[in-house]
């Protein structure tokens, strides 16, 4: 109603919508453009294999778990929790002398294990999904001091665990590094799960309005528990990576990944032409903090600096945003 | 057709006002000539032009052309602050207060008592406790929040924040949309003391019964203009709402003839304690039943326990001879009972959707092979339901909240369609619904019950049982009053048996 059609869209205007179509993407090779001419070392294979790999892989895998939770309307604070269970059972497990395939598994199973904890305090005790998972957050904190007297991390470089980690983090298959496989495994069930499942339907609609889902009849507290506890499955996939990509367990390491999943979920949904969490979104969010982050190290920004670079991204991002709202109008 | 006031007495004065959006012209040389001292409707089916010209008047758009005068005086270009300098108030439809503000507070919302810049919350709410006591006669807690009210104790304190403010015109934009009988008596009360101190009320409202009981005067909107201004004692409601639709009122309910068969809901001995008793009833294929009662007789929560939204403690359902499981709506929907719920907002609609993700919501199993939907079905599906029902929307994937009432309504509706239920349950479907949109809700009640679908509908609008319904029953104190058919189906019947005229000889027949 608001453009009459027999209208003729003038240059500027096609420029313009072509400029808001693909605003997202322009943003991006742009940064990626400034970087390169700034470094030469940006554009390397080396460099951009360093990110995707080092930056890119696992903090997207937390941010997909991430992006289902704030699709449901929910939030999950506990994320680093479920990353540092699995990869804390893992290690133990190994050098405790047990095997791989049980290390890697029952590690899962204790990521799991903080989503069903998550789960129950949300469907059953209902609490709010912000108090539970910080209140879980903080549990999972002081377990794993309690277990680890008081912090100290757990190295194990070389022989039987060493291989064992080298299998996981340092082999590729046709060329393509195990980690990327497993984020493209995760991106691809997330996004069936999220975007073409009935499942999927279901958490959007909590996630836009509970009280329809639950007068449409749907399993909402059985939806919502899957929710948390898939997520959580996600976190333990990073935190069995993260544990075989430094050969070791650091107590509370995985908290780092908090902030910037959010950011990258939410940078996401502020790009998503339907204001809603999506996986595309949030991958673009993932590739666009890990790309300022590398870049800003590689033209000398000190650590500190990095965040008041991010930060910029995050004004970016809304600017962006606002344009391409206004250019649709 | 068209009562002049005295120009002296004339508080507000909108003349030749044109508005255009666009394409669309949503007001053009419209006129509304408001006295003092008087009750004055506004009345118009949706896109009538009616919140234009008071969104016109709030200062909040800006008309193409016209003039506007207020108390004789003609004002410049109006903006929301300027409105209100000039006295005039608007009690808009959605409560605008701050649910966590005090009473107090709201009151003196943006005029705060106290020494600048601080602000004595305690002189607020003693203050605003006597003005509510002297205007109203009501009495609330000290430092109650807004959002502990009613919605009718809340629309109390914006007209007292009105009154603080020594207005003298008052807007009420569907003041009553919100509230049960009890309360719309109360607000009326207060209007009518208003109105005889003086000041000019405006009242916008869908509700006819209550334009003939309050208003003095009615200006009836249709096309962007106004097409009368009557006086509702000397104008039958009829003839008024003939003036809004331009059509005769004969179709407001439509006929229907329906061949009624086997019962299909059977309700039998339901119980809740502190809800209702004994409670049994059946509704037949084919068969559209009422159900009324006052605000906690019982008719809200019997509804609400037949689709597992609280749980009955006693007795049973059955749906086509099946005993349903009414632990919660999971069971319900799958045992083919569908539910329009009166917050259409809150659990009708997701408005953040699409039309299409609304509409499948509840039927997905019908769209999709292990688990993945498939679009191809689902869009085959949706584009059906959006012609059958005419759902003006530009296309599937509109979000619902572009979408206007009616229109979202029928989303509603087409979502248990979709999902082929045989029982539909209905809260107040037709509440905030314009005319012409409750012609076309009433239109389809009947086609489903041409369908075979048993109809239960729960509704205060007594005047809509008697035009929709087969048979009526009444709750009182939550038991079944009453059962009401034919020729004795009728409204004085009904408000009698709900406010429990008729409560002795009912327990006798149930």
């Amino acid at each position: 109603m608001s453009v009459s059609q027999d209208t003729r869209a003038t240059g500027a205007q096609k420029i313009g919508s072509f400029i808001a179509s693909y605003s997202v993407v322009i943003t991006f090779l742009a940064i990626c453009l400034f970087f390169a001419m700034a470094s030469p070392t940006f554009l390397t294979g080396a460099n951009l294999y360093n990110v995707l790999v080092n930056n890119v892989v696992m903090l997207a895998i937390v941010a997909l778990g991430l992006t289902i939770v704030i699709s449901s309307g929910g939030i999950d604070l506990s994320v680093g929790v479920s990353v540092d269970m699995a990869s804390m059972v893992f290690v133990m497990l190994l050098a405790a002398g047990y095997g791989g395939v049980f290390g890697v598994t029952v590690g899962l199973l204790a990521a799991v294990a903080v989503g069903v904890l998550n789960a129950i305090l949300i469907t059953r005790l209902k609490i709010s999904p912000f108090l539970a998972t910080l209140g879980v957050l903080f549990i999972g904190q002081s377990t794993q001091q309690l277990a680890t007297s008081g912090g100290q991390p757990i190295y194990l470089i070389t022989g039987y665990a060493g291989a064992q980690f080298n299998a996981i983090a340092r082999t590729s298959l046709l060329g393509v590094p195990m980690p990327v496989l497993v984020l493209v495994a995760c991106i691809v069930v997330v996004y069936l799960l999220l975007h073409r499942s009935v499942f999927g339907r279901g958490v959007q609609a909590m996630g836009a309005q509970p009280g329809v889902a639950w007068y449409s009849g749907l399993r909402v507290p059985r939806q919502l528990s899957l929710v948390y506890i898939g997520c959580a499955l996600l976190c333990g996939i990073t935190g069995i990576l993260l544990s075989a990509t430094v050969k070791s367990y650091v107590p509370l390491s995985g908290n780092a990944f908090l902030l910037d999943a959010i950011g990258a979920t939410f940078i996401g949904t502020t790009l998503s032409a339907e204001r809603r969490p999506t996986v595309i979104g949030t991958l673009l969010g993932v590739l666009l903090l890990a790309v300022v982050k590398n870049g800003l190290l590689l033209i000398g920004w000190n650590f500190y600096w990095q965040q008041v670079g991010i930060g910029v991204l995050v004004f970016l991002v809304l600017a962006v945003s606002f344009g391409l709202r206004r250019a649709r109008q | 057709m068209t009562v002049q006031p005295a120009a002296a007495e004339i508080a507000i004065s909108m003349t030749g006002i044109s508005k255009r959006f666009g394409p669309v012209q949503a007001l053009h040389d419209a006129d509304l000539q408001v006295a003092r001292g008087t009750i004055h409707g506004l009345v118009g089916q949706n896109g009538a032009g009616k919140s234009t010209i008071i969104k016109v008047l709030a200062g909040i758009l800006k008309p193409d052309s016209g003039t506007i005068a207020v108390n004789g005086e003609t004002v410049g270009p109006l903006t929301p602050s300027s409105v209100e300098r000039l006295g005039v108030h608007f009690i808009h439809q959605d409560r605008l207060l701050v649910p966590t503000a005090t009473v107090g507070e709201a009151v003196f919302l943006r005029h705060e008592l106290g020494f600048v810049p601080f602000v004595s919350r305690r002189s607020m709410n003693k203050r605003a406790a006597e003005l509510l006591k002297r205007y109203f006669d009501l009495e609330l807690p000290v430092g109650i929040l807004v959002q502990d009210l009613t919605t009718a104790q809340q629309k109390i304190v914006q007209i007292t924040r009105a009154l603080a403010q020594k207005a003298s015109v008052l807007v009420l934009d569907e003041p009553t949309a919100a509230l049960v009988k009890r309360e719309v008596d109360s607000l009326f009360a207060v209007l009518r003391r208003l109105r005889d101190d003086g000041i000019a009320v405006i009242f916008i409202s869908h509700y006819m019964q209550e334009i003939e009981q309050l208003c003095d005067r009615v200006t009836v909107m249709r096309n962007g203009t106004d097409v009368g201004t009557v006086d509702p004692a000397e104008t039958p409601i009829d003839e008024i709402i003939a003036m809004m639709i331009a059509r005769d009122v004969g179709e407001m309910f439509p006929k229907r003839s329906v061949e009624i068969g086997a019962p299909m809901l059977e309700v039998s001995h339901l119980g809740m304690a502190g809800g209702f008793e004994d409670i049994s009833f059946s509704v037949r294929r084919g068969e559209i039943v009422g159900l009324t009662g006052l605000l906690g007789s019982g008719a809200k929560e019997i509804v609400q326990c037949l689709f597992g939204l609280e749980r009955a403690e006693r007795g049973s359902v059955k749906v086509e001879g099946k005993t349903l499981s009414l632990s919660s709506p999971v069971h319900a929907v799958q045992g083919g009972i569908a539910m329009l719920p009166e917050d259409r907002r809150a659990h009708g609609v997701a408005i953040d959707l699409s039309v299409r993700e609304n509409i499948s919501l509840a039927s997905l199993g019908r769209y999709s092979g292990n688990g993945f939907v498939k679009r191809g079905l689902e869009n085959q599906a949706i584009d059906g339901l959006i012609r059958e029902l005419s759902i003006k929307t530009p296309g599937r994937d509109t979000l619902v909240r572009q979408l206007s009432g009616g229109n979202q309504q029928k989303v509603a509706i087409a979502k248990w369609l979709s999902c082929q239920s045989r029982v539909y349950i209905l809260d107040e479907p037709t509440v905030a619904v314009d005319v012409g949109a409750k012609v076309e809700i009433y239109n389809l009640l009947n086609r489903l019950a041409g369908e075979g679908a048993a109809i239960l509908l729960l509704s205060s609008d007594l005047l809509e049982l008697v035009g929709v319904c087969d048979r009526v029953l009444v709750v009182y104190r939550g038991r079944l009053s009453g059962e009401f058919s034919g020729a004795d189906l009728d409204g004085d019947r009904l408000l009698a048996a709900s406010s429990g005229a008729r409560g002795p000889k009912a327990e006798a027949s149930s």
